[in-house]
């Protein structure tokens, strides 16, 4: 019979394979582009690697284009998230008390969701065309300048935020859809009985008992959001100027137009620093909120 | 016996089939890459095909996406993986590229086929520091199209002349090109006066070169447009660029609304759509208005604009010409074709290349519909006839000509060739953006970039980008 000790190391023999496996896949690239981003090293033209300590990180953090892609990227991000909230816990709503023809708005609503979003920048681009867009011809018709709608910086963002918003409120819909059909009915027929108003219900009732589910769903839009391209990429390239350059474009132009791979690295790496501490702060914030509530 | 005798009866037809393949390349597979189809890599295909009929050789066309082709190819070739037998690329990449690429075989510069490449194409894009490293197999250049039908109509004619004082035609000068432009913006007759490119990301530097090659490439001052050729200090924020990105910003009042975000895709179809009276552009729009837009018969098509005025940097003074000089920017420069010196069949490679790029190959190809390939040999400007599916007699004689005067003008001005061109370009291109946008002063955009672009040279290699600098504009080494 085997004694403890022995069973002890076949536990490990087994583990440590799997342990590797995952520490290899997982960690190794983050570690090799933690060397790489401290290192000056060009693809193209080919130059040797050469150890610079935190130069590139210097460099970004004192880049104005840096700070304006942070700027761009979360005025982005929080506006068209906080939109998609609102807009997709409302519908949800609305079709989860069945309004008529709730199946057919089920399906609609979720349409955007399953469209690439290099399909969805394209056509965002046709619809808001200067010339050839129906946007700008309902405008015209009704007596209107032409708007710039992809030329006028603040336009432009604001049309990335409306794209951003239609194709992801639908996520945010079937999540909390999902939700509100696995709330206890008890607690609302009771509610109902007591002749507690349909707001107080939602306030008291549907919100707290949802909260810990919106934060999540939240949570992975912000993320999601944070590593928005395909859609800046194909309807403004990041302009007018560098006016809606997101962090992941200008992290893109750096890797694929100037080859220069140690900034990229050291640009991933701050992006990576960016995102953790935001979650972390929020996830805090959310804990607070969610206290209050029980 | 029967066997014996069928045996017998086919050694005849095989030693026929043998003679088939001439030279003989049975058993040899190349393996060609490119961009992704149909430009460019159809073009290679149809050359595979006539090329393994008569050598019996197979070709294996690899494509990739554009903007893998840089790094795939440079990776291949410094690791010396042997992956591809011919690679298609553009010039600006042949700084980068030259190292690894073999030199052409002596007996394919020499010859009629040789001497029929038009010399520009033929001594400066495919020589690289004295040494042929590859071949041309697609001519390009920026252009003037102009709308017949609208530069002819004596109604404009009469209008124009009355307000400018001056024949409406071709412009020869941007002073006039944007009088033109300014004609037909405030006429009923077009839309909009002219079309170009100003999206960041959509080709936007090439047609800002343009403009500024007039004002820059001074033949006082050979190679010292983009930088100074004796010490590599950047030249982009002298008075002649400066003057070009004004101008190539004012265009954007003749042009529809949200030009800003126009790309080279864009200019296009305004163009062969009628929307506008003229455009700068590749040859692609030529093809397009005759062939799918709604001004067949009337696309025309001229040299580049000049300037009475270029810049000398030597002197630090403009230098004043009594005429227009006119100075056709090489934009883009077509595409090349190469043998990588790790391809372990590169006899059987440059003989496909020669096929690829014969005149009788490549007049189908510039004449065939999307293969992206244009003229770039002296007989592709001569035979008229051969354009007539695409082009009326006056629309090809226009056509053909101004693609050869470009390349015949004694002040034509090559596009950028150096090591990191893409890093040169990326800093540009932002700060151009920024400057279009309203977000800058063009002189702050120009400062900026040239500073950035000295960073760039000393990051890479004074020296080196020197050598390499001087090499891509004809220049000798210095002593």
């Amino acid at each position: 019979m085997p004694s403890a000790a022995s069973n002890d190391r076949i536990k490990h023999l087994f583990l440590w394979p799997a342990f590797l496996v995952v520490l290899l896949v997982t960690l190794f690239p983050l570690i090799y582009a933690l060397v790489v981003s401290f290192q000056a090293v060009r693809l193209v033209p080919p130059t040797p690697a050469r150890f610079v300590g935190f130069d590139n990180y210097a460099e970004i953090i004192q880049s104005a284009r840096f700070w304006g892609s942070v700027q761009v990227t979360a005025v982005i991000v929080f506006t068209s998230v906080a939109f998609q909230f609102v807009l997709g816990f409302a519908l949800a709503l609305a079709l989860h008390h069945n309004v008529p023809g709730a199946t057919l708005y089920r399906v609609t609503f979720l349409l955007p969701m399953f469209l690439a979003p290099v399909c969805v920048a394209l056509i965002a681009r046709m619809l808001f065309h200067p010339v050839l867009g129906p946007v700008n011809d309902l405008f015209t018709a009704l007596g209107f300048e032409h708007v710039p709608f992809l030329t006028n910086s603040t336009l432009a963002i604001s049309t990335l935020i409306i794209v951003e918003v239609w194709q992801w409120t639908p996520f945010v819909i079937l999540l909390m859809l999902a939700g509100l059909q696995g709330l206890p009915s008890e607690v609302f027929e009771a509610a109902r009985v007591d002749n507690i108003s349909a707001w107080r219900r939602f306030r008291d009732l549907t919100f707290p008992m949802l909260l810990p589910l919106s934060i999540a769903v939240i949570f992975i839009r912000l993320i999601e959001g944070f590593k928005l391209i395909d859609t800046v990429f194909v309807l403004t390239g990041g302009g007018p100027g560098t006016s809606t350059e997101t962090l992941t474009l200008f992290a893109y132009n750096e890797g694929f137009k100037k080859f220069n791979i140690g900034m990229t690295s050291a640009l991933s790496f701050l992006f990576l620093i960016v995102v953790i501490v935001f979650g972390t702060l929020y996830l805090a914030a959310a804990q607070r909120l969610t206290k209050r509530y029980r | 016996m029967k066997q014996l005798l069928l045996a017998t009866a086919l050694v005849p037809i095989a030693g026929f089939a043998q003679a088939q393949c001439s030279p003989d390349y049975s058993g040899v597979t190349l393996t060609v890459s490119t961009q992704n189809g149909p430009f460019i890599a159809s073009a290679l295909k149809t050359a595979a095909e006539s090329w393994s009929e008569k050598t019996c050789g197979e070709v294996e066309i690899v494509e990739f996406p554009f903007s893998e082709l840089y790094p795939k190819f440079l990776t291949a070739m410094s690791q010396q993986t042997g992956d591809f037998d011919v690679i298609g690329f553009i010039p600006a990449w042949t700084p980068d590229f030259a190292p690894y690429l073999a030199t052409m075989p002596d007996d394919m510069q020499q010859g009629a086929a040789w001497d029929d490449i038009h010399p520009v194409y033929r001594d400066r894009l495919m020589s690289w520091q004295g040494e042929i490293k590859s071949a041309t197999m697609d001519g390009d250049m920026h252009m003037l199209n102009y709308r017949a039908d609208l530069f002819e109509d004596p109604a404009n004619m009469a209008a124009f002349k009355e307000q400018y004082g001056y024949d409406l035609a071709a412009p020869v000068s941007w002073d006039q090109y944007y009088d033109i432009a300014n004609f037909f913006n405030a006429s009923d007759v077009v839309d909009y006066g002219t079309a170009e490119a100003y999206r960041r990301g959509g080709q936007q530097f090439w047609y800002f070169f343009s403009h500024a090659a007039s004002y820059t490439n001074n033949p006082a001052t050979p190679g010292a447009m983009f930088f100074d050729p004796e010490t590599m200090d950047a030249q982009i924020n002298n008075p002649g660029w400066l003057r070009a990105l004004e101008e190539y910003k004012a265009g954007l009042e003749f042009g529809p609304p949200g030009s800003l975000n126009n790309g080279s895709g864009d200019v296009r179809p305004l163009y062969s759509g009628g929307s506008v009276a003229m455009n700068i552009d590749w040859a692609d729009s030529g093809v397009l208005g005759a062939t799918e837009g709604s001004i067949a018969g009337n696309v025309r098509t001229a040299v580049l604009p000049g300037s009475t005025e270029i810049w000398n940097s030597k002197t630090g003074e403009w230098d004043k010409f009594d005429d227009p000089v006119a100075s056709p920017f090489l934009a883009f420069g077509g595409w090349q074709v190469a043998v990588p010196s790790d391809s372990t069949q590169q006899e059987a490679a440059w003989s496909y290349v020669a096929e690829l790029t014969s005149p009788e190959v490549s007049s189908v190809a510039i004449v065939t519909a999307n293969t992206g390939v244009n003229p770039y040999r002296l007989s592709h400007y001569e035979n008229l006839d051969s354009w007539s599916d695409i082009f009326t007699p006056e629309e090809a004689q226009s056509y053909l000509g101004a693609q050869r005067a470009s390349l015949d003008s004694p002040n034509v001005a090559l596009d950028l060739r150096l090591p990191g061109f893409f890093s040169y370009t990326e800093v540009l291109e932002v700060e151009l953006s920024r400057a279009l946008a309203g977000e800058i002063e063009p002189q702050e955009a120009l400062d900026a970039i040239a500073a950035e672009w000295d960073k760039l040279t000393d990051e890479f290699g004074r020296d080196a980008q020197l050598a390499a600098y001087r090499s891509s504009m004809g220049l000798p080494p210095l002593e």
